[in-house]
């Protein structure tokens, strides 16, 4: 990489030199190299793009493309990833807005990026939506769920990752307990209890403890049941003081009894640990799972499989927490807003990129793009040999059944949702029912009550 | 003659008592590391049994080598593409930039606050016994309040995501209590030599050079080795005002070993013991200035 | 080292050598003038890295700032303190930095002397162990965090393991499960890491006590228990004073080694004002109040410390 870099900066003078003279026969005869690129450099701006991504490869790969568009189109400018962890984004955020100098692109998790679409801090993406294909979604979804605010676009989507129901079917089929993909709410229970009486693995585990899994855990199970935090419908009036809230909360304390008790100080990594040391029987998950089990635990990896959630006894819904992660340019002091979008236009139309972002963590990071989707390359990966209808189900089946707490039942993004995740405000609800031994119905109202502050607090975001 | 050999009996019985406490003591504070250095050296897939083996059934290097190598990290099953990010190829500048950063700091630290500890204890001026107390309110405001606008300053002064920042960032945290330490440690100084040179037409640079630094040096020791633990130690500072993943320290750098759902724990102990060795052998090798200069810094008051 | 003389005498000022020379001579002729000169560094880091940061803070505890809005500062007074005396969590929070303060602080004191005791007792290889005891200290809060996250996983942590198999415990613990016990998860880290710090500062101490006072309390027929009570006790309070100063501060205002293993919680059981204040800033976006909770710490500390100080009667020989 650093023999392309060197060559790329040496080229890029002798560029700009013929440009100025009038001449662009160097500069022609360099991008020539790269096959459809135009034939003369496109940007004279010099610099460092920085990109931010969460933890995890595929970000990385994002920026490897964009740096092939910038290698023959604006040979300055160099894409460097800075990989901010979930517990950072905030921090970085805010010391870097206040210093003026916020990233040039983002990658983060959809509550977020809705927050600051709502507080005005995004470039307009609706040109680059234009140059990707706009009827290039997937179906079931559009590109308003990945970022839409008063009519315009301002989040370009780069896959999405629901949670899903992953079981361990060894044991499933030996205690007889069905097929997970017609379970009911009570079937799942049932499992659940069955698993934790006839093995010596816990039954279920969801995260419960103060922390950003929980409340991804709780928001699936509150939306299934049919409530929701806020009432998008209405300008975001709270509505989570509601007899589903309380049902979902009654149903995370019936569960209660087969997860492992460590359950009460979950987060994402315990929950992992917990399925992937074969400790227990089913669990809430994205599908990063696979890629560690298949690295760690290979008996594991064979036996598990994921489903879309089990439905709601009564809605029959089966919804899942899914992050329609996309990209987003903040616009404060971003010199570089359309090199940006010509590179993520390039990288987006570019098939094998989008091929390779997927495969670099597979079935974690799902393709939005029906072509990827069908592209035959796609299923050029180990995975899809023995977890084929699993996999799918990640990327193209989960999708009807997709929420979010920045888009709860997908009824419009919410600008608020980044601040209630960033107070725990659906965790401690949860904590308060499973350790404290509070009501549901008292938990409900307390985190209505908090939900209430939250919204006054930010009411110009909403208005 | 007899009663001789009983007495050394006793006292073979009482040391062997104070051996088996310090070792059991030992052990469980050094736990964390043993467990660390044991993790280290075993095959992934061993990392995760259950129950745990204690001595790796295979001894390996490969989470050491991936370190020093920068081998690719993440789970790859199947893809033939590699990102050019993989967190383990910049472990090398994480630790030279640590290095830099601690011993840059505890040095700029250790100077000002030897200057300035020298100053306050052998000159007279206005304001020059409530000094020490006054710079101790520094670490009364709680850091990470104070980091928000400590960042704003390393802004304006235009280093951000620089070593720089660091740097300045480290010396503002230890210089009090450096300064502290060695104003107590010059009280305790014998004066009457340095009076002598004064008065054989020496100047107060020669003095200070001659005399007082040779005899300040457990105390300088001491502030320097607090300095470099502090800068070495901290992840504030760090995680806010670096953003380039190449300018990191060690510190936030290896968290991005643990990626939120998965800790690749070989490479994470790895590290820690990489991490924690240079240090310790500072410490090992420097334990009784450490000791004589704290010793000093903490009676006087 | 021996005094060289000659070699680094000044030498005689240049007249052309113009006006900073001569200024450079006039300073080191006049003694006061080399004094500020040494101090001047110390003066001016402190201006620029902690009193300009400070008075910032202080500013900013009177304002309503959004951290995502960084061009608006709307200045509201008293608001932030009415705000953070009026909230429970403050006060849950407040709370419960003093226990785990004052909880960290009495176990460090204890254990580091008792440490320092061991260690200060002339054994073949004392060094080795000196080193090793020491070791906590230096290893990075946040490696720590995630290597206790690991070692007290209820399931699969070794610990629970090694305690079953000694036949200490029945069932697994859950170190961080209930209120109480994440809380004393967290005391426990902060004990295990600084624990160190005390050991040095006492250790120090120790070994200049003169050997006599010793001898003499012996010969007065004091047992070691007297003898440690009559004759090392009251050598160390001085030591152990400023260090419990050091330490309360430091502790009293830790962010990383609570925020790093339990976030606070469960629910907000771990919270410490460190914590609020972090959450106050961050998550709820209010600069203000996060920055007015740093105030009141501040004021807090002062006010504890150097009542502490009056009522120990520290430095008043000098």
């Amino acid at each position: 990489m650093s023999r392309i870099k060197l060559s790329n900066r040496f080229g890029s003078v002798t560029r700009r030199d013929f440009l100025a003279t009038g001449t662009a026969i160097t500069g022609g005869m360099l991008a020539a190299g790269y096959g459809g690129a135009p034939l003369r450099a496109q940007s004279t701006k010099q610099g460092t793009v920085r990109v931010w991504g969460e933890p995890g490869p595929y970000a990385g790969v994002a920026v490897d493309a964009m740096n092939e568009w910038a290698s023959a189109n604006a040979p300055g400018l160099k894409f460097e990833i800075e990989t901010v962890g979930w517990d950072s984004v905030y921090v970085k955020l805010m010391t870097d807005l206040a210093a003026q100098q916020p990233p040039h692109l983002i990658s983060v998790e959809s509550p977020i990026a809705y927050q600051l679409m709502a507080e005005g801090l995004l470039s307009p993406v609706d040109d680059v939506v234009e140059k990707v294909g706009a009827d290039r979604m997937i179906e079931g979804v559009s590109f308003s769920d990945w970022g839409a605010w008063k009519g315009q676009q301002f989040v370009l989507p780069a896959h999405h990752q629901p949670h899903l129901l992953m079981v361990r079917m060894d044991v499933v089929e030996e205690l007889g307990l069905g097929d997970p993909d017609t379970w009911t709410w009570d079937d799942m229970l049932n499992a659940a209890r069955t698993i934790q009486e006839k093995t010596d693995l816990d039954g279920i585990a969801l995260a419960l403890g103060r922390n950003l899994c929980t409340d991804y855990h709780f928001a699936a199970l509150l939306h299934s049941a049919g409530g929701r935090m806020f009432d998008a419908s209405n300008n975001f009036e709270v509505a989570f003081d509601s007899p589903a809230t309380v049902e979902a909360l009654e149903f995370v304390r019936d569960l209660q009894p087969y997860m492992p008790k460590g359950a009460l100080e979950y987060s994402f990594l315990q929950v992992v640990d917990a399925m992937v040391t074969g400790k227990v029987g089913m669990v809430f998950y994205w599908g990063r799972v696979y890629g560690r089990a298949a690295e760690e635990a290979p008996d594991i990896y064979k036996a598990i499989q994921s489903f879309n959630h089990a439905a709601h006894p009564t809605t029959g819904n089966r919804f899942n927490w899914n992050d329609f992660q996309g990209w987003s340019i903040p616009e404060p002091n971003n010199p570089y807003v359309d090199e940006i979008k010509a590179a993520l236009a390039y990288y987006q139309t570019k098939r094998e990129w989008l091929v390779r972002y997927c495969h670099s963590l597979v079935p974690n990071v799902s393709p939005v793009y029906r072509d990827v989707v069908e592209d035959p390359t796609l299923k050029e990966h180990a995975f899809f040999e023995d977890k084929e209808r699993t996999i799918l189900t990640y990327y193209r089946d989960s999708l009807p059944h997709s929420s979010n707490t920045g888009n709860e039942l997908r009824g419009g993004a919410n600008p608020l949702a980044g601040i209630v995740h960033g107070r725990s405000i659906l965790a401690q609800t949860v904590q308060k029912v499973v350790l404290d031994g509070t009501k549901p119905a008292d938990a409900a109202k307390w985190g209505a009550g908090q939900l209430e502050m939250v919204r006054k607090e930010h009411l110009r975001l909403v208005l | 003659m007899s009663i001789r050999v009983q007495r050394d009996w006793g006292e073979i019985v009482r040391r062997a008592v104070r051996y088996v406490v310090l070792g059991a003591v030992t052990f469980v504070v050094c736990f964390p590391l043993i467990w660390a250095l044991l993790t280290s050296i075993k095959p992934t897939g061993e990392i995760f049994t259950s129950p745990p083996t204690w001595l790796p059934k295979e001894l390996v290097v490969e989470h050491y080598s991936a370190l020093i190598h920068g081998k690719p990290m993440y789970f790859e099953s199947g893809s033939d593409y590699t990102p050019d990010t993989s967190p383990t190829q910049h472990f090398l500048s994480w630790f030279f930039n640590s290095v830099v950063v601690a011993f840059g700091a505890a040095f700029i630290s250790v100077a000002i606050a030897t200057l300035a500890a020298y100053s306050l204890t052998r000159f007279r001026y206005h304001g020059r016994r409530v000094i020490p107390y006054l710079s101790l309110l520094g670490y009364m405001m709680p850091p990470i309040v104070l980091v928000f606008p400590l960042f704003l300053v390393i802004v304006d002064l235009g280093i951000a995501n620089s070593l720089w920042s660091l740097v300045f960032g480290y010396v503002s945290i230890t210089m009090p209590f450096c300064t502290w330490l060695l104003w107590a440690f010059f009280r305790g100084l014998p004066v009457e030599i340095e009076e002598a040179g004064l008065i054989d037409g020496a100047s107060r640079f020669q003095v200070f050079y001659q005399i007082v630094l040779p005899s300040a040096l457990p105390g300088i020791i001491a502030a320097v080795i607090f300095s470099v633990i502090v800068a070495w130690n901290d992840y504030l500072f760090a995680r806010i005002f670096i953003n380039s993943v190449q300018n990191l320290t060690l510190t936030v750098g290896v968290m991005h070993f643990f990626e939120g759902v998965h800790v690749n724990w070989g490479l994470m102990m790895a590290s820690a013991v990489l991490m924690t060795l240079p240090l310790a052998a500072l410490f090992m090798f420097f334990q009784r200035h450490l000791v004589a200069g704290f010793g000093a810094g903490g009676v006087k008051g | 080292m021996a005094p060289t003389g000659q070699a680094s005498r000044p030498r005689a000022v240049d007249p052309d050598e113009g006006s900073l020379r001569r200024w450079w001579a006039e300073i080191r002729q006049h003694d006061t003038h080399v004094g500020v000169l040494f101090i001047l560094p110390f003066l001016v880091a402190c201006l620029v890295f902690m009193v300009y940061p400070v008075v910032q803070v202080v500013r900013m505890s009177f304002y309503y700032r959004n951290p995502l809005r960084p061009d608006q500062w709307q200045f509201i007074g008293l608001d932030n303190f009415r705000a953070i005396f009026g909230d429970e969590l403050f006060w849950d929070s407040f709370y419960q930095a003093t226990i785990w303060t004052t909880s960290s602080i009495v176990l460090q004191a204890l254990l580091g002397v008792a440490f320092a005791l061991l260690l200060h007792y002339p054994l073949r290889g004392i060094n080795v162990f000196r080193g090793l005891l020491l070791f906590p200290y230096i290893v990075p809060t946040a490696v720590i965090a995630l290597m206790w996250s690991w070692i007290f996983n209820p399931e699969i942590g070794v610990l629970n393991h090694v305690l079953m198999t000694l036949g200490i415990i029945d069932e697994n613990i859950y170190w961080f499960s209930t209120p109480n016990m994440a809380m004393g998860s967290t005391i426990a880290l902060s004990v295990w890491k600084y624990t160190p710090f005390v050991v040095i500062c006492v250790l120090a101490k120790l070994q200049t006590i003169p050997l006599e006072l010793y001898d003499a309390a012996r010969v007065d027929g004091a047992g070691p228990l007297r003898r440690f009570r009559d004759v090392t006790l009251p050598n160390l309070a001085e030591v152990l004073m400023v260090v419990v100063v050091f330490r309360t501060i430091w502790t009293f205002n830790k962010f990383e080694e609570i925020y790093l293993l339990t976030k606070g919680g469960p629910g907000t059981s771990t919270f410490n004002l460190a914590i609020y204040s972090f959450e106050q800033s961050i998550a709820n976006l209010k600069l203000g109040v996060g920055a007015a909770t740093g105030v009141v710490m501040t004021a807090m500390l002062l006010a504890g410390s150097i009542l502490y100080l009056r009522v120990m009667r520290f430095g008043q020989e000098d």
